[in-house]
């Protein structure tokens, strides 16, 4: 990959199994240095673009090119040039965490050069004291870590990491994400697939997948911008009710005792009512509705 | 293909199979409990079987009878009966397998020139029992015919016999099951572990979603396959070997050919039989579906390979069936390699068709993993 290159161009990319549209052409880039969230719901198409981005699915339409290469046409040389985490954490259990490691390292180097990626991506993803312990015996969390360990031992330009989160709890979630931006900080560029709201939050764009179509793109902030744009949000207090058909109202939900209510710009405030800012929930709620209703149409 | 690739597959693989406490088993329990069950259990040369005797005459004769009858250890006489509801009795309740009836004053009938004629009953719900129950008081029969014919030349009282029948065992001269049966377990095992272990192999990386991490390296498919495959063939030799071993330090069973052809053999029939678990492999989703695949390829290689039941007794249709199956060709030429130390130029065609079962089915592998691959 050339200096000024985009790492990932993706260009109409599509996907049919049997009758069934799970990717339908969809478009991004990702720059250098770049986290980039795949937001959507499950079976929303994250992992079919997941794997066709890493050369595992080849592609019914459009075309990728992933640093520098195409991958309806050169997977293999993408292959080379990519770390990818399955969905769930890939590790042999009767093998040792440097071993599997080794193992991976070994699919992409030669040599001594095996063991000096091996020992870097211990250090790198704080493993070193793991090192010699099976991989069935970690816990959840540790697996994940392995798992990211092996996608990034020979320190691929671009990384597609699918769900490296589900199921972790709060503290683990947050080292893999401190783990995928210090590999980010040296240049790395991630696309990473995830489900959870807040997660959105820590990537630097994200695009947000729904029934195979990309139907939002930005940065988190940007997102959310928009969306005031188009809503109002706001919190009544406990106790509170409000009609299910006022006028101008598109969605209501309790959150905790707090009735939070969404508006359409210049509709009646009902009394009470504190606005909000709006969340990564919200913008992922309202693009899903928005589509429905185009669906509908 | 890069070598570097394919070491690290198997390397991988083998540190997976050492530290697995099931599949180590697998390997070195199996073969050696296969080959000690068949070698002492499956025995079709009985000993001892326990007979009872009513014996009428109380002579000479009866007695010599007798007396050659538990020479060669084949029969024990358990009981001395004293009628035939007796015998019948014993045999019911299985306190002896067979009863013979000697029927009175032999010695006199004898001397008379006249014919003795002895009854046997025989539990005959087992028909290979029967069988050699038969054969075992015929040859005792005979061997006291002989004397005595003999006895009577002397005196010149008789001509022998016009026809005599004295078969020579060549080969297995002891008809020693264990020497038959060795080189069928080494079939057998080699079957277990190329397509079993081979099967599983592949179908274990698809059922922890391992194959997708992997398809997502450069590793091409012919590296990940042979990585895979080196390891059993490494085994399976092994286990050959250790068969043959203990096979020949348990039970004798000679080495009469070239030990280089049988390891040519061996490679083959490993080859062909792994590639047979890689196809299998390819096309189950997951390790029980690997398994129940397997044995449909292991029930029919032991029962229709001549390893227990000749091909000879079977019906046309199921001998003509015979000649697909590898093992037949495998046993043909090992127990003609070890048992009559036999040669390229006699064993040819088993040969040529294991090398030609082994080509197609690797063919068949290396086609149907790219597919899956893709």
């Amino acid at each position: 990959m050339s200096a000024g290159q985009v790492p990932v161009t993706v260009t109409g990319l599509e996907r049919r199994f049997g009758r069934l549209l799970a990717v339908a052409g969809v478009s991004f880039e990702v720059y250098e240095g770049e986290v980039f969230g795949l937001l959507g719901p499950n079976g929303a198409g994250k992992t079919t673009l997941v794997r066709m981005l890493s050369g595992v699915l080849a592609p019914s339409g459009g075309d990728a090119r992933v640093a520098g290469f195409s991958v309806a046409y050169e997977a293999e040389r993408v292959k080379e040039r990519i770390g990818y985490a399955t969905q769930e954490a890939s590790v042999y259990p009767f093998l040792t965490v440097r071993e599997n490691l080794e193992f991976r390292a070994a699919l992409y180097l030669e040599g001594r050069a095996v063991a000096a990626a091996v020992d870097d991506a211990l250090a790198r993803f704080g493993l070193e004291e793991a090192a010699l312990q099976r991989a069935g015996e970690l816990s959840g969390g540790w697996r994940q870590r392995l798992s990211l360990a092996q996608a990034l031992v020979h320190r691929p330009p671009v990384a597609f990491l699918d769900e490296p989160t589900t199921g972790l709890d709060p503290l683990a979630r947050r080292t893999v994400w401190d783990l995928v931006y210090a590999e980010a900080e040296r240049g790395m560029s991630a696309v990473v697939t995830t489900h959870y709201m807040d997660e959105a939050e820590r990537c630097h764009r994200v695009g947000l997948v729904y029934r195979g179509r990309l139907v939002a793109l930005g940065a988190p902030g940007e997102l959310k911008e928009a969306a005031r744009k188009s809503y109002r949000f706001y919190r009544l207090p406990a106790g509170a009710a409000v009609r299910r058909d006022l006028g101008g109202m598109v969605d209501a939900w309790r959150r905790g005792g707090v009735l939070r209510i969404v508006l359409e710009p210049g509709a009646p405030i009902p009394e009470g009512a504190t606005e909000e800012e709006p969340t990564m929930e919200d913008v992922f709620v309202l693009k899903i509705r928005e589509e429905d209703r185009r669906a509908l149409v | 293909m890069r070598w570097s690739r394919v070491r690290a597959v198997a390397k991988k693989e083998m540190l997976e199979l050492r530290r697995d406490p099931v599949l180590l088993r697998v390997i070195v329990v199996l073969p050696v409990a296969m080959l000690l069950l068949f070698g002492y259990a499956v025995n079709f040369n009985l000993k001892h079987i326990p007979l009872a005797v009513w014996d009428r005459a109380h002579d000479r004769i009866s007695r010599a009878l007798v007396r050659e009858l538990e020479k060669d250890g084949k029969f024990d006489v358990v009981y001395r009966a004293t009628g035939e509801a007796e015998l019948k009795r014993l045999i019911d309740r299985q306190e002896a397998r067979v009863g013979l009836e000697l029927p009175p004053k032999m010695l006199e009938e004898l001397r008379a020139g006249r014919g003795v004629r002895l009854r046997a009953l025989v539990d005959g719900s087992d028909p290979t029992f029967a069988f050699q129950v038969q054969v075992g008081l015929q040859k005792a029969a005979g061997r006291l015919n002989a004397r005595l014919i003999a006895a009577r030349m002397l005196a010149g009282e008789a001509q022998p016999l016009p026809l005599t029948l004295e078969t020579e065992l060549l080969y297995n001269p002891g008809g020693d099951t264990a020497a038959f049966m060795v080189p069928g377990i080494v079939g057998i095992v080699i079957t277990q572990i190329a397509v079993i272990l081979t099967g599983l192999a592949i179908v274990r990386e698809k059922e922890t979603r391992m194959l997708e991490a992997l398809i997502a390296t450069p590793v091409r498919p012919g590296e990940l396959v042979s990585g895979k495959v080196l390891p059993y063939l490494a085994i399976a030799f092994a286990d050959t070997l250790l068969v043959l071993w203990v096979g020949h330090t348990v039970f004798a069973v000679p080495m009469r050919g070239n030990p280089a052809l049988l390891l040519l053999l061996v490679f083959l029939f490993v080859l062909g039989s792994l590639a047979v678990g890689i196809v299998v492999s390819t096309r189950s989703r997951t390790q029980i579906q690997a398994v129940f695949a397997t044995l449909i390829y292991y029930l029919p290689s032991i029962f229709l390979s001549g390893l227990f039941f000749p091909i000879e007794g079977m019906p046309r249709a199921l001998q003509l069936f015979t000649y697909l199956i590898p093992l037949r060709y495998f046993l043909d030429a090992a127990r003609g390699i070890m048992l009559r130390g036999a040669g390229l130029d006699t064993l040819y065609v088993p040969f040529a068709a294991l090398a030609l079962f082994t080509g197609l089915v690797l063919l068949l592998a290396t086609l149907s993993f790219r597919k899956r691959l893709l």
